[in-house]
């Protein structure tokens, strides 16, 4: 029952079908026996009571016995560096075979290397990959109205079994399937293009801000092209975070040294990557640290993007932890601030109490109550003038009429 | 990327700077003295490190609690040259071999990185593109094979400062220039940028590195590049009377370099660098103040 699988699980609840949602874990079963998530998502916690009769919590593998489709869903945690630790989901899996009854439908769901889900088929079960597209935020959203399955298959010249093709074509999309090979690279080629994208737009973004143009002009003529489109990842930001798009760069870049193909784009990338997640703290240094001695620091945000309490790979995280020496005031919806190792911090209760008597403020998660601050408010709680605004929270003007000197993504300080 | 092995930071027993009479050497020495450090100067008078009999001179001054700091070598980018320096690195690390040290400080050049890439990190490929550039590498080479010693390599970019005896193209050049003829002579337009830093902050990073006890490779750098027609305009308005600026033909095509010294403001976030008009005008009133 990790964020993927309670999504899964409650998200078929809400199409109407019975749901038997397993964890070995007894303590985390108990606790979601009680209605207590540990996740964090829009929709989330009103679907899983209204869907209550249709769920069933358990940590007894008999119970899959009467599953038809099983679904595998665990985290397949990644070192620093990206790499997929593959462990935990062999083992589970070894579990369910053991469990399910021979005409059940093992379907992964979890991120796995191509070539994970052939080397696990065996005669006398039935296996599929299917590629999930959860989004931190939108996942109950995106399981509930996908925009097409992504079916890895031993032969997709075969039918799909009849029990899982029913419940696929409850959500009314596109079914593709392709063999396994395939749909594992799919899920990788889906990341590999958004960060092109955003790769393309934070490269574009830092050149704006060096000449003077600004990158929020430019986006609606890229996205009026139907070459790149409507909804192309054109949102600048600070570097890839989370770090399921980087375990697929990784991967790529694996299998491209094994295989001898060239992945020096996709390294590229990741230089890129890392080179904007630092944008915050080049431009404090610039700004603040390299002029005021002791100065005390804002922040508002913590989690690695809005509507999540997850801070892996956390630009604002990775901000703080490059300033242990200075006072930090720091304040996030979700996420407690009490619990990072900065010796100097002041968990604050509110964003203007975190504001209160600062040298400069950042904001370091777009979350959506941050765009009702007002900045003269925010002005009059500061004791500098500085605020960082990489995503572009508030209104550049606004902050100007408040007399503060603004800095953002893809934009020259105003 | 640099890793501080002491924090907080504690002040070395002593400090041995090979090198100590040069620009950078002095400054340090300087610094060094400021912050209450013991130093132990060696220079080419004390003992010519081109020569083996320098090993056991090198044995007989240093202790193993020392930290040590090579700045010495000679400019030239001849075949003599490099053999030269790279004898000189031979018999320091085969002094250290033999007494070991509790850190060394190597003092390399941004001529290893080449003038490929105009924006540089620390991760920025080595691709020396002459001899000079190539005996850096393989000095620090040298140094990082050293077994049972914590190294540091410095790799700084083109640094200024009021004691410089060089007369590179740059600060130093164009300041006498504009003293002695009225005129800074730049190559086509100055369009080239590089990154100047000064030398009282390359001894401050570097004495902040000593009581820290860092490890791994830093660019020495401040992350502002400016053109050279910039900076002959900073250092003529440090003259009272008009400074004229000429372009010449251009012989070499333009290259840029750029540093983004991220990895600098992780290891050291209040670090405050002298801006280099601060610095142009400080050098301006140190060599007035001598003459």
């Amino acid at each position: 029952m990790t964020h993927l699988g309670l999504v899964s699980g409650v998200s078929a609840a809400e199409k109407g079908f019975g749901v038997i949602c397993f964890d070995p874990g007894a303590q985390r079963i108990e606790a979601l026996g009680k209605k207590n998530l540990p996740v964090s998502e829009p929709q989330l916690e009103h679907l899983l009571a209204k869907n209550a009769e249709r769920l069933m919590f358990t940590a007894d593998t008999a119970a899959l016995k009467a599953c038809d489709v099983i679904y595998v869903a665990p985290d397949v945690p990644t070192s620093d560096h990206g790499a997929s630790d593959l462990k935990p989901i062999n083992s589970l899996l070894e579990q369910i075979f053991a469990a399910v009854h021979p005409d059940a439908v093992v379907v992964v769901l979890s991120q796995v290397p191509p070539g994970f889900t052939r080397a696990r088929q065996r005669a006398e079960r039935i296996l599929y990959y299917q590629v999930e597209t959860l989004i931190f935020g939108r996942a109950v959203e995106r399981a509930l109205q996908p925009e097409r399955f992504i079916v890895g298959c031993a032969d997709p010249a075969q039918p799909l079994p009849v029990a899982y093709r029913i419940f696929l074509e409850a959500h009314g999309c596109p079914i593709l399937p392709m063999r396994y090979e395939s749909a594992e690279l799919a899920k990788i080629a889906i990341n590999m293009c958004l960060v092109a994208s955003l790769s393309a737009a934070n490269t574009l973004a830092e050149l704006c801000e060096k000449i003077g143009a600004d990158w929020s002009e430019i986006v609606p003529a890229l996205k009026l092209d139907r070459r790149i489109g409507p909804h192309a990842y054109l949102a600048p930001g600070l570097g890839i975070a989370g770090g399921n798009l980087e375990r697929d760069l990784t991967t790529a870049c694996r299998f491209a040294d094994e295989l001898g193909t060239d992945a020096g784009i996709v390294r590229a990338w990741l230089a890129n990557s890392r080179h904007r997640r630092d944008w915050a703290l080049r431009t404090l240094h610039g700004e603040v640290l390299s002029k005021i001695a002791d100065p005390v620091i804002a922040v508002l945000g913590l989690a690695y993007k809005q509507d999540t309490h997850s801070t892996k790979n956390s630009p604002s995280i990775a901000l703080l932890s490059n300033l242990m020496q200075f006072r930090v005031r720091l304040y996030d919806p979700f996420v407690s601030a009490s619990e990072l190792p900065n010796p100097r911090r002041h968990a604050a209760k509110s964003e203007l109490e975190a504001c209160e008597g600062a040298d400069v403020l950042a904001v370091m998660t777009p979350w959506g109550q941050f765009r009702d601050l007002d900045p003269r408010e925010i002005a009059g709680r500061l004791r500098g003038k500085v605020v960082l605004d990489p995503y572009s929270v508030f209104d550049a003007a606004a902050c100007r009429s408040a007399g503060l000197r603004y800095f953002t993504l893809g934009r020259p300080a105003a | 990327m640099i890793v501080h092995r002491e924090s907080p930071p504690q002040k070395p027993v002593r400090v041995v700077i090979l090198g100590a009479r040069g620009f950078i050497g002095a400054a340090l020495k300087k610094r060094l003295g400021q912050a209450a450090i013991n130093v132990l100067s060696l220079a080419s008078a004390d003992t010519d490190l081109a020569l083996p009999a320098s090993v056991e001179t090198l044995v007989r001054a240093l202790n193993s609690s020392d930290a040590v700091v090579m700045l010495a070598t000679l400019t030239g980018r001849d075949n003599a040259t490099l053999m030269k320096n790279l004898a000189m690195m031979q018999h320091v690390i085969a002094a250290l071999e033999r007494t070991d040290c509790a850190h060394l400080v190597y003092f390399s050049s941004d001529a290893v990185y080449g003038l490929g890439p105009a924006r540089v990190t620390e991760e920025t490929p080595a691709a020396p593109q002459d001899l000079y550039g190539v005996m850096h590498l393989a000095r620090e080479l040298m140094a990082r094979a050293l077994a049972k010693v914590p190294v540091l390599v410095f790799r700084p970019t083109l640094v200024y400062g009021a004691g410089d005896t060089h007369n590179a193209y740059g600060p130093n050049r164009f300041r006498r220039a504009a003293q002695k003829e009225g005129i800074i002579q730049l190559f086509g337009g100055g369009e080239e940028t590089r990154d100047h830093i000064h030398v009282d902050d390359v001894a401050a990073l570097t004495t902040r590195c000593l009581m820290h006890g860092s490890t791994g490779t830093l660019n020495l750098a401040t992350g502002r590049s400016v053109c050279f027609r910039e900076l002959a305009e900073m250092v003529a308005r440090q003259f009272p009377k008009p400074v004229q600026i000429v372009e010449t033909a251009r012989a070499q095509p333009v290259t840029h370099r750029h540093y983004d010294v991220t990895n600098l403001i992780k290891a050291f976030p209040d670090f405050k660098f002298v801006a280099l008009e601060d610095g142009l005008a400080r050098c301006q009133e140190e060599v007035m103040g001598v003459t």
